[in-house]
């Protein structure tokens, strides 16, 4: 809302200089956002929250202002004029649409005067360019006083006006030049041929007034407001006049604002006749004097701090409100243009505003000692990624979002989530993985040269189980790539293997094991593992697809995992395994395998014989050496560790198990003794 | 006999300095000290010795092998010392350690980390919960019914007709206290979606709210944790704040704080005491209890904790802007 500080002094009868007005609006709630200053005022652009439309206009903003400064606002001068209840313009008012409904046909008005400079360029402040003589004292009027109008030109109407809702296929071209098919039961006011506006929303080009127009019907409504931002939803239309009926206009003020039009006409125009009809619903008491009853007790317990009844009668009074005291109990009337305020907490605030939220001091809340709930797999989020950023991972954060169609490649379209209105066609359906985002995220930084990386992203996933079951989870998931990190001397820069991320893997995550696997279609084929704690699958890791090699146009090998964060397991405690004080026996094995044999099958086998003080059994070297063992043979080493409980071991104790050991692998593996 | 014992101390001192090696020092020492050293022959050449003589000679003796052995224990530690840090080149601390590897926490994460290490000193538990959501708990649980005004001050994404990504983590609060009885004390951090996308706006957020609800909670209360807050979250004591009335469908008394922010008033967070309309949705009696709510926007708070003016820039993952924050874990 736009506020010209000239017109406001017309009000308000106390004028401070601009800053200190600002901040007073502010402190009461009225939002500043903005001071422009001219010649000899200024315009002020006011944020007016959702709950206060009694604030859009210039009256409404200085009877706000009144309450603060301890004022009286002045009412802007008006004709008096006696209104009727004929219904010689109106046909028929449909109730729940428009419980208030006045008009004024005047006829013979010289609409080709021009509008004064003063009207004009207030408008013009306010956004509002002026039209004709008419047009703009209605947008002056409703910016003064927070009452929208509509004006027909009489000679382009047929028959009375009828306030109903919408028939199918009934059209009307609009006052923007765009024509409107209608759904059913919209709100329309209709003249006996057709549409002549969407109610409160939009007039009719066809009945517009003009500079030439003469008879003239000025419309003064009370529209529900839910109906008005349903249909100004539904036809993309924000009007001023929509955006105060949709969130409340005075339905009790028609005859004060048309007093001010007729003034205003009297003023700069000429015309030979005004008259009037109205149309008024039983139920529209209602809206006046709302009644709150409440105990002051309230306010000093949701406050915090003692209060004084009068200090409260006296703010509501300023406010309008009529209150009366008995002891503790107090009974509020609410004027009719405060639709926000319905309950005992609603005057708690207004109470609150007026008298400044600076006067509330800060005390400590009191401390209550509850178990901390804290959610335990956040806790996990924050554990692995301390390791990561520890072994130099860099963290980062990305949209939920993925470009259209972007992720069928990988998954079955069923289970994709679509935003219904996404806000680009790059973010229109939701992430299952997180791996397009790391594979972006490298391109955004290889594309500057650098191309060294390994990163990590915690976030969620998203997918649809079937058409009406949708599921999320935490993710996470890691990204290397380039070379190891060059912050050492030149002997580490070695390029970053699929080995590299198993091995970050199995140092921050316990009891991981890798097996082979195809299923995902984010890794290649012939280089993916399943990842797997405590036997159970938790997630993959590998190198990147062929799809992105050639889509990204990616050179560097790319390696990749992925987790399901609520899959995870840490250990919550061990038990402790009493030390041996014998010294421990090493033995190392090297045998030639056939190279489709993996490490872990090997070790398997011996864990499975639960040989006599075999304590620990390891990998220690592989190598491939095609002119001594031919192309489908390796060499692989073991390190196995012997240890007594009662008593030092002999050799013939580790003798034995070795010996029966590489009997087994000999018959098991086909395995080949090698002697180093 | 005597002046070869007294020349037997100073060849040694001469032998040491000349050793450097410690395979020469042991020869060294067993040269001496060994079974068939100079020392010990001569204590065997006094077994032959009358025992007045033998006496005297060998207290001398004594002194000597005492002298030489302190000798060997003082050379001996250079040596062993010397032979550990081999050979003696200039050492230059200079030089990069191995394996070295710097990672970073996103700024957002880091942020998030440290209001919720100061919340959970004031007694806040974290609490999350989903991002996509229906409308009952993001908008009707929250006192915000379908074709209310407040709802345009949330663009929101829309799943179908009923699901939705979630535009506060408000969400999570409705969820909290539909199972749990008060006294309840929740911090809730999370992405948060709205349909909007300009240099100010990121269609996608974060979001730390706080929500507190016992007997005689109340807005002096409010006022003096988030006070507390902003004094340790900015590490300034003397930071200004400014209260001021604000309107949101869920709370009432609505506030907006500001703070003074090089000479400027800046919308830092929103809070209120939460509607007695909220309370009953959840099946809690408003008039028993009362509670706050606030809620953190953790973009707008890293951005003036770290100087940031670029909104952009979180979400683009740039490794030189991810990694100037390495320091901070």
């Amino acid at each position: 809302m736009k506020l010209n500080t000239r017109w406001l002094k017309e009000i308000l009868q106390k004028m401070p200089v601009v800053s200190k007005l600002c901040e007073k609006l502010t402190s009461i709630g009225l939002e500043v956002d903005s001071i422009k200053k001219l010649k000899s005022e200024s315009i002020i652009d006011i944020e007016i929250t959702p709950n206060r439309s009694d604030c859009l206009s210039v009256y409404g903003i200085a009877r706000d202002l009144s309450a603060a400064y301890k004022v009286k606002p002045i009412k802007p001068k008006v004709t008096r004029f006696i209104f009727n209840s004929s219904r010689n313009i109106i046909k028929s008012v449909n109730k729940k649409i428009s419980p208030h409904y006045t008009c004024l046909e005047i006829v013979n008005i010289d609409n080709m005067i021009k509008t004064p400079k003063v009207i004009k360029s207030r408008l013009l402040g306010c956004g509002i360019t002026s039209i004709n003589l008419v047009v703009d004292i209605l947008n002056y009027v409703m910016i003064e006083l927070g009452q929208p109008f509509h004006a027909f030109d009489n000679d382009r109407l047929k028959g009375k006006l009828s306030v109903r809702l919408s028939r199918k296929n009934e059209t009307m071209e609009g006052l923007d030049d765009k024509k409107y098919c209608l759904e059913k039961n919209t709100p329309v006011i209709a003249d006996q041929n057709k549409i002549q506006a969407i109610a409160g929303i939009i007039g009719s080009k066809d009945s517009a007034i003009t500079r030439s127009s003469r008879n003239i019907i000025i419309e003064c409504a009370y529209f529900l407001p839910n109906l008005i931002r349903s249909a100004s939803k539904l036809y993309k239309i924000q009007t001023d006049s929509s955006y105060r009926f949709e969130r409340g206009v005075n339905p009790l003020s028609h005859q004060e604002s048309l007093k001010r039009v007729i003034y205003l006409l009297q003023k700069f125009t000429r015309y030979k006749r005004i008259s009037s009809s109205q149309y008024i619903d039983k139920k529209l008491k209602k809206y006046n004097k709302k009644k709150i009853v409440f105990n002051i007790s309230q306010f000093e317990r949701i406050l915090g701090q003692r209060v004084n009844t009068n200090e409260i009668v006296g703010i509501f009074k300023r406010l309008g409100f009529e209150v009366k005291t008995n002891k503790q109990k107090m009974t509020v009337r609410v004027p009719s243009h405060r639709f926000d305020i319905e309950h005992d907490y609603d005057l708690i605030e207004e109470f609150a505003r007026i008298k400044g939220y600076e006067k509330f001091l800060a005390q400590s809340a009191p401390s209550i000692n509850i178990k901390k709930r804290f959610d335990e797999k956040e806790n996990y989020s924050n554990k692995i990624s301390t390791s990561l950023v520890c072994r130099g991972y860099n963290e980062i954060k990305s949209y939920s979002f993925l470009p259209k169609s972007y992720q069928k490649e990988f998954i079955s379209e069923n289970s994709i989530i679509n935003i219904d209105n996404p806000i680009s066609e790059d973010k229109a359906e939701l992430r299952t993985s997180l791996i397009p985002s790391l594979i972006k995220t490298y391109k955004y930084n290889a594309n500057r040269q650098c191309t060294d990386l390994k990163i990590f992203e915690i976030g969620n996933i998203y997918w649809r189980k079937n058409k009406t079951l949708i599921s999320e989870k935490n993710s996470l998931a890691g990204l290397i790539t380039g070379r190891k990190s060059n912050l050492s001397l030149k002997i580490n820069s070695e390029p970053l293997t699929f080995f590299d991320l198993k091995g970050d893997l199995t140092s921050i995550l316990p009891n991981l094991e890798f097996k082979p696997a195809t299923n995902s279609k984010f890794f290649s084929d012939d280089a993916q593992s399943s990842i797997l704690q405590n036997k159970k699958h938790i997630g993959y890791c590998g190198e990147i697809s062929e799809f992105f090699y050639t889509t990204e146009s990616i050179n560097e090998p790319v390696f990749i995992f992925e987790i399901s964060v609520p899959s995870l397991n840490f250990p919550e405690n061990v038990s402790y395994k009493e030390l041996s004080p014998f010294p421990k026996v090493r033995r190392d094995l090297t045998i030639l395998v056939d190279d489709k044999i993996s490490g872990k099958d090997i070790i398997d086998i011996i864990i499975k014989q639960s040989y006599k003080h075999l304590i620990n059994i390891k990998i220690n070297d592989v190598f491939y050496d095609e002119s001594n063992f031919g192309n489908d043979k390796k060499s692989i080493s073991f390190e196995f560790q012997f240890q007594k409980r009662q008593s030092t071991l002999l050799d013939t104790e580790v003798n034995n198990v070795m010996e029966k050991a590489i009997n087994l692998l000999i018959k098991k593996f086909d395995a080949q003794l090698r002697t180093t | 006999m005597k002046r070869n014992l007294s020349t037997l101390i100073a060849q040694l001192k001469v032998e040491l300095d000349q050793c450097n090696s410690l395979n020469g020092f042991m020869t060294l020492k067993s040269n001496y000290l060994g079974k068939k050293g100079k020392i010990t022959l001569e204590f065997n050449s006094i077994k032959k010795l009358n025992d007045d003589d033998k006496k005297a000679l060998g207290k001398e003796l004594n002194l000597i092998k005492l002298e030489a052995i302190e000798l060997f224990d003082e050379k001996g530690l250079i040596i062993k010392k010397s032979t550990r840090k081999g050979k003696k080149y200039f050492f230059d601390v200079t030089l990069p350690g191995k394996g070295i590897e710097i990672g970073s926490r996103h700024p957002i994460t880091i942020t998030i980390m440290l209001i919720e290490e100061i919340l959970s000193n004031l007694g806040f538990a974290t609490m999350t919960g989903p991002e996509i959501e229906n409308e009952f708990f993001n908008f009707e649980a929250l006192n915000i019914p379908k074709n209310h005004p407040a709802r345009d001050l949330h663009d929101t994404f829309y799943i179908d007709k009923e699901k939705l990504l979630r535009t506060h983590t408000s969400s999570v609060q409705i969820h909290t206290m539909l199972a749990e009885k008060p006294p309840i004390q929740i911090m809730t951090p999370g992405k948060v979606y709205r349909c909007d996308s300009d240099p100010t706006h990121s269609p996608m957020f974060h979001q730390v709210e706080g929500l507190y609800v016992d007997k005689n909670i109340n807005f002096c209360h409010l006022r003096g944790l988030l006070t507390d807050f902003l004094k340790e979250f900015f590490n300034n004591k003397k930071i200004e704040i400014r209260f001021r009335p604000s309107y949101f469908p869920f709370t009432e008394p609505s506030a907006e704080i500001d703070i003074k922010f090089k000479g400027k008033w800046l919308e830092i967070l929103g809070c209120g005491m939460v509607h007695p309309n909220v309370l009953k949705n959840v099946k809690i009696d408003p008039k028993k209890y009362s509670g706050f709510a606030f809620g953190l926007g953790v973009e707008r708070l890293a951005m003036l904790k770290f100087g940031i003016t670029d909104l952009k820039v979180f979400f683009e993952n740039d490794l030189m802007f991810l990694s100037q924050f390495s320091s901070l874990r």
